[in-house]
């Protein structure tokens, strides 16, 4: 068992650029010869294999979670992301309640479907549409937001503060010192952070006199003493963690099922025709194309060993579920979308005590705008003119997918 | 023979079944509903999962129940035969639909009509010794004389008449149940086993969307019987009974559907046909379904025929934009499809 002493080329010369057109061929390369290696662009580990992400996901006593650095300027601290301990507790017991599979019934088809219903609406009579800026994504941002106590903030606002986090978020290079090599790239997250905080004060402020049901409004109150509410510090950067990944990732589920089954026909067929197996390509999408791809770290409390690579306390490893879903230890032809395919669980949504506390809800949001699009309008084909380029390697996903239809 | 117990996880129902019987079979005689269809081994409609114990597959084929599904414990109920205590778990889900169900029984009765009514078609009227109550669109198995072959023809009267069930059936050249009985032995006063009713197709419930019914043939049958069904109990706002043949030699019971036609302003009677220029619609059943609506959006539709015509209706309606929740299909083959890759239902050989 010896230090990593010298990095490779080929892993010394990746680019954010390139991970972000196409993390796959690097990956898959990493799963084969480097399943946890240190990687200069990005001044941390990355763990590739299934193996080793479960490893590390699962033993909180060792591993702690952190965010990357670049994370960490997006969010602040503390987020539900890097907490630990008693405050990781606090802060999930903050978030957790609105988000139980059993809460989440009990609202989420009132909650859902009459806003995939008015969207898919919109453009049904159109014959044609980018279902990611028309659906996919307004369809995401209006759940959460209305969840959060949002109305007011429009879904075209909600999507532009989730695209300029996520540019602040995945500027993750790094310079031959550790510094950030593009500081000029966290310009467009300051200033949604800046704005999100001149709506959501007065917001805040209301709750605090006025609770109602709202998301929000339980996290100002639920935990604490009568006659006092949270420290709004302490809520913000987890309303910053959620007005990214939790507005984005649904939006970007949604687009990928899309995809995927687009590269299946007679699978988008039966799909369309049978409803019921909407939650099957919806699960076999999430591990095609990990929406929350490569957003996740832990570091470790002790020195340890995973996958062969010596790691002193203090390393700080990304799990990168993306690829950990397309590990042919695992899954037969990865890289293929497949409905049928043998149901091995995937690890989208994260793994032990930092695993995804939206998982039901996205599943479910993801779930019934299909529905409502697919019912809506079963004639939907893709449009054969226009490609479907995904980017990504923090978060991925499709970044147009356009249809076509008769009317 | 002795049963084994059978239990069903969730619905806690207990029911005996014989090692040689199918545990669909014997739950349907207690008149405890499971989901299925063709009970034929074809449709997959029907599986169950095995939590505890042991079942024969019987003649599940590989294409319904992948050798996958047989390691996870999953059976077809239509195929299973159990080979010890069970307890089992339908896959599709079980809710009330507010549907009436009516037990699996063995009937006898006797041919009371015997007639041609279309090219190689006949009208077989059979008088049942006692009641087999029913759903509009539901099918039952008629077994043919001297062989261990029985054989599934919808019931074309509607449930109101529970003692004369009227079916049509089509000839198949050297079909066993049609040149080797239908249309050649069969004669009016010879008894006849009925096993039914079987089928989840069928119009039972009001339904606040117009219905689109298409049939192919002697897929006529089963829409005959909701028809007269839906106009009688006023189930449907406003029905369309489209019947596709190749010339007017193919069609069947058009006085009837033009009768009905004139007398429900909100019945719509059109046949068409596909090899012959007359005055009515021309081309194939799809193609005028398709030249008929601007949009579909909104309706329901009932499917019966031939696996093409199921299909290519399936695929007109989604143009129009039909929900496909709201398009239901039974699809017939004939004994020679069936033998060859499988699919039953209501029809003939």
């Amino acid at each position: 068992m010896t230090a990593v002493t010298e990095t490779p080329a080929w892993i010394a010369e990746i680019t954010m650029a390139e991970l972000e057109k196409n993390p796959y061929p690097f990956y898959e390369r990493l799963r084969r010869e480097a399943p946890v290696a240190f990687v200069p662009a990005l001044g941390l580990h990355i763990a590739s294999t299934r193996a080793a992400c479960q490893e590390i996901g699962s033993q909180s006593d060792i591993w702690d979670g952190v965010i990357s650095p670049a994370g960490g300027r997006t969010f602040g601290h503390p987020n539900v992301l890097n907490a630990n301990g008693p405050e990781h507790d606090e802060l999930r017991g903050m978030v957790d309640p609105a988000l139980q599979p059993s809460e989440v019934d009990r609202y989420v088809d009132k909650l859902v479907r009459p806003i995939a219903k008015r969207y898919v609406e919109a453009f049904e009579n159109d014959g044609h549409a980018d279902l990611v800026a028309q659906f996919c994504e307004p369809v995401s941002v209006r759940a959460l937001g209305d969840l959060m106590g949002l109305q007011s903030v429009s879904s075209d606002k909600l999507r532009e503060w989730f695209h300029k986090l996520n540019v602040s978020f995945t500027n993750a290079a790094v310079d031959e010192n550790g510094e950030f090599a593009n500081p000029d790239g966290f310009i467009p997250g300051d200033e949604a952070r800046a704005e999100i905080r001149a709506v959501l004060d007065p917001l805040l402020d209301k709750w605090t006199v006025e609770p109602d049901d709202s998301a929000l409004s339980h996290w100002l109150h639920d935990g604490m003493p009568e006659g006092q509410t949270r420290d709004r510090e302490k809520i913000y950067p987890t309303v910053f963690v959620f007005l990214l990944g939790a507005m984005q990732e649904p939006g970007h589920a949604m687009a990928s099922t899309i995809a995927g089954l687009w590269s299946r026909p007679e699978q988008f067929e039966r799909v369309v025709d049978d409803p019921k197996l909407i939650r099957r390509a919806i699960t076999e999408s999430l591990r095609w194309t990990s929406p929350i791809w490569s957003a996740v770290a832990r570091v470790n409390k002790v020195d340890t060993t995973v996958a062969g690579t010596f790691l002193p306390a203090g390393s700080v490893v990304m799990l990168s579920y993306g690829s950990a879903n397309h590990d042919g230890n695992a899954y037969d032809a990865p890289s293929d979308y497949d409905l049928d395919r043998a149901p091995v669980p995937h690890m989208a949504f994260g793994a032990g005590k930092h695993g995804c506390a939206g998982t039901y809800f996205a599943s479910e949001v993801c779930r019934i705008g299909l529905e409502e699009l697919f019912e809506t309008i079963p004639n939907l084909e893709r449009d054969e003119t226009k490609g479907i380029d995904f980017w990504g390697w923090g978060f991925r996903g499709p970044v147009e997918l356009h249809a076509n239809w008769e009317v | 023979m002795t049963g084994h117990t059978v239990r069903l996880q969730t619905l806690g129902k207990v029911t005996s079944c014989r090692s040689d019987q199918s545990l669909l079979d014997a739950y349907l005689r207690e008149n405890v509903w499971l989901p299925h269809g063709c009970t034929q081994g074809t449709c997959g409609s029907c599986k169950l999962k095995v939590l505890d114990g042991e079942v024969d597959h019987g003649d599940a084929p590989a294409f319904t129940l992948t050798p996958e599904e047989r390691e996870q414990g999953i059976t077809l109920a239509c195929q299973a035969t159990p080979r010890s205590d069970l307890l089992v778990e339908p896959l599709a889900e079980v809710s009330d639909d507010g549907v009436v169900r009516h037990p699996l029984r063995d009937l006898t009765g006797s041919v009371v009509v015997l007639e041609d009514i279309a090219r190689d078609t006949r009208r077989v009227v059979v008088e049942l010794t006692e009641a087999m109550p029913f759903n509009a669109g539901q099918y039952a198995e008629l077994r043919v004389p001297g062989t261990g072959v029985w054989r599934q023809y919808s019931m074309a009267n509607p449930p109101s008449e529970t003692h004369r069930l009227e079916f049509h059936v089509r000839r198949t050249p050297g079909g066993v149940a049609t040149d080797g009985w239908v249309f050649a032995s069969l004669a009016v006063g010879d008894a006849v086993d009925v096993r039914g009713p079987l089928g989840v197709f069928g119009i039972s419930r009001p339904q606040e969307e117009p219905a689109i019914l298409i049939a192919g043939g002697t897929g006529l049958a089963p829409m005959k019987s909701m028809v007269l069904h839906a106009l009688a109990e006023g189930l449907v706002p406003e029905l369309y009974l489209y019947h596709g043949g190749r010339t007017e030699a193919d069609l069947y019971d058009g006085d009837l559907f033009r009768a009905l036609d004139a007398e429900h302003p909100h019945f719509h009677y059109r046949p068409c046909l596909s090899e012959q220029q007359w005055d009515g619609a021309s081309g194939m059943v799809t193609d005028v379904v398709l030249e008929d609506f601007a949009t579909c959006k909104g309706m329901s539709a009932y499917l019966c025929g031939p696996p093409a015509m199921v299909e290519a209706a399936g695929k007109v309606l989604k143009r129009r934009r039909m929900a496909p929740r709201l398009v239901f299909k039974e699809e017939f083959t004939d004994a020679a499809d069936l033998a060859a890759a499988g699919g039953p239902l209501a029809t003939a050989s």
